[in-house]
């Protein structure tokens, strides 16, 4: 207090204002440049979404809520017949089994690099991880279409029909003649390429786990597992939850690599062995050949994944807020 | 100044408390060495806990008190590079054989610390939690063990009602008081007490060392603290450290009101550390 009186003293109460009106006026420069920062992103989805639903106004006035249903696919017939369900099955299915394979492998990866892993294995892993996340898609399509595609029909595809034989439902979940180019081919390529992000987002978040608070588990007599089950997941479940959310949103969108390996066909099969397509692999299949309605249809595909990744999403908070209500907070 | 630290008299020692008599040892260290890798922390450290019987460590920061703990209960085992040589026994046990099950010995020598430490979950399940790990008992009884524990743990009035509330959403008092309770619950022989109260307001402080002297008359409880005071008010005997070294353990009156080492006799009165 006294140092401030002491510089209004020797530079006069009209000095002081008028310092104090420029940095007023940085303030509002500076207000106003955040401030426009963050409208610039509501302007931005604003102007995509109106741009996706005016291109894909014509294919809604055309088939109306039926696209949802309609499992046909023929832009060349006359008229056009299109809809959506094969695409929208294939990129729920392929998203659904590569969280299945993912999330349990990728927690266990972070379990392993953070509470167990001697310290010298504990960088090649952790780098192998991050390395991952860096191979560009297509290699892991082309991966998928050369190596993992022929193993998959050859071998697992044999294995499975075996077990599973006469088995009511799984008997055909994997049935059908073996294709290099199928649902599962896709949905193995995305559960390694998510695989990553839940697991570098995990182990920060396990990291955040007070050593003091294992040490009390372990202090009852908790064996590792117990101590990971019961206090370190517990603890980190909101940062575990949006890492799994993140890793579904590229699941979700994925298109390349899947486009290369999922063999593009709308038709629906119960056989995740067999040939299907995902919205964003129909599209980037079809774009560049498209034109009038069967273009505006693909638009619509594109604005269905939109706003298919928002219900996601929106789920995956709901689901968070109502494990904090369970947790008594 | 140096008058001054004269009449800073010692704690007294808490009213009417006479040496109890000598207790069988349940815990023995014999030349007990500890390495942090190639830090040399804890020196020939030789002491035995009495059964159902208070031992305070004191000494400045760094001499190695919450070492010597963490050794009875192994919790150094968590950390690689750190290890202890020498002999240390809970009553028959080798509590540094590298074969012992540790989950067990955990369950035998409970640790309190000095940050309250809640599960995250529900008030219940943080009691219930350690229980189920070695028993399989009914609900009921799960019930009656929890109150038991709660109550153990001088908690079960302000709790009773909100059983279900997270135990985060308790008071840090509340907390501690919680943490003991849960480790009271898994019936263990040996309590170890790191610095509890330290997080603590003097209020909850007082609850839990009254706690402490419930708690001795069925568990042998070793106790690290900065304050003096509550050494002398807990304990029966004390063990002074520094640098690592046990400079002296006494009945803790004698500690207190006529220690027989300089270095002792230095700390006590407040004159470093």
């Amino acid at each position: 207090m006294a140092v401030q009186s002491d510089v209004v003293d020797d530079a006069g109460p009209y000095d002081r204002a008028k310092a104090l009106s420029a940095f007023k006026l940085g303030d509002v420069t500076f207000y106003w440049i955040t401030r426009l920062s963050a409208i610039s992103v509501l302007l931005i989805l604003g102007g995509i979404i109106i741009s996706l639903i005016v291109g894909a106004f014509p294919a809604m006035k055309e088939y109306g809520l039926s696209f949802l249903w309609t499992q046909r696919w023929a832009p060349s017939a006359d008229p056009p017949v299109l809809g959506a369900l094969g695409p929208m099955y294939g990129t729920l299915v392929t998203s659904f089994i590569a969280m299945l394979i993912a999330i349990p492998v990728g927690l266990g990866i972070a379990i392993f690099l953070t509470e167990l892993c001697p310290q010298w294995l504990r960088r090649p892993i952790g780098m192998a991880v991050e390395l991952l996340a860096g191979i560009p898609s297509i290699i892991y399509g082309m991966w998928g279409f050369f190596v993992l595609g022929p193993f998959l029909a050859n071998t697992f595809q044999p294995f499975m029909i075996r077990v599973f034989d006469g088995v009511p439902v799984l008997g055909a979940i994997f049935a059908g003649p073996p294709s290099y180019l199928s649902l599962f081919n896709a949905a193995l390529i995305l559960a390694i390429m998510v695989l990553p992000f839940i697991t570098s987002i995990s182990v920060d978040v396990f990291k955040t786990v007070p050593p003091v608070l294992k040490e009390a588990a372990y202090g009852v007599g908790c064996t590792t597992w117990e101590v990971v089950r019961s206090v370190v997941i517990p603890y980190t479940r909101v940062g575990i939850i949006g890492g799994v959310m993140l890793a579904l949103g590229r699941a979700l969108g994925e298109t390349m690599a899947v486009t290369f390996i999922i063999g593009n066909s709308f038709r629906i099969s119960s056989s995740i062995f067999a040939p299907g397509t995902t919205i964003s692999a129909a599209i980037a299949s079809e774009f560049a050949e498209s034109d009038g309605l069967h273009q505006s249809g693909l638009i619509l595909l594109g604005l269905l994944l939109f706003v298919l990744t928002f219900f996601v999403l929106a789920a995956a908070r709901l689901m968070l807020l109502r494990l904090e209500q369970k947790a008594g907070k | 100044m140096s008058e001054m630290s004269v009449s800073v008299s010692a704690p007294t020692v808490h009213p009417g408390s006479q040496p109890l008599p000598e207790a069988p040892a349940k815990v023995i260290a014999r030349n007990l060495n500890f390495y942090y890798g190639e830090h040399h922390a804890l020196k020939n450290i030789n002491l035995a806990l009495g059964t159902n019987r208070v031992t305070a460590f004191i000494g400045p920061s760094g001499c190695g008190k919450s070492t010597l703990l963490r050794i009875f209960n192994r919790m150094y085992d968590l950390y690689p590079g750190q290890r202890a040589t020498g002999q240390l026994l809970l009553d028959h046990t080798n509590i540094l054989d590298p074969k012992l099950d540790l989950n067990l010995l955990r369950a035998r020598v409970g640790m309190v610390f000095q940050k309250p430490t809640p599960f995250p979950m529900t008030i219940y399940e943080n009691i219930a939690f350690g229980i189920r790990l070695y028993e399989k008992i009914s609900k009921s009884e799960m019930d009656d063990r929890v109150e038991k524990a709660l109550r153990g743990g001088a908690l079960w009035n302000e709790v009773k009602d909100k059983l279900n509330a997270s135990g985060l959403s308790l008071s840090g008092g509340q907390q501690q008081r919680l943490c003991i309770a849960r480790t009271v619950a898994v019936r263990p022989e040996v309590i170890l007490f790191d610095e509890p109260c330290s997080a603590l307001d003097p209020i909850s402080t007082a609850k839990v060392e009254e706690l402490i002297q419930e708690l001795s008359e069925n568990y042998t409880i070793a106790i690290v603290t900065h304050n003096m005071q509550q050494a002398a008010r807990v304990s029966d005997k004390t063990a002074f450290m520094y640098l690592g070294e046990l400079i002296e353990f006494d009945d803790t009156s004698k500690i207190f009101t006529s220690p027989s080492d300089r270095r002792t006799q230095d700390y006590i009165t407040g004159r470093f550390g």
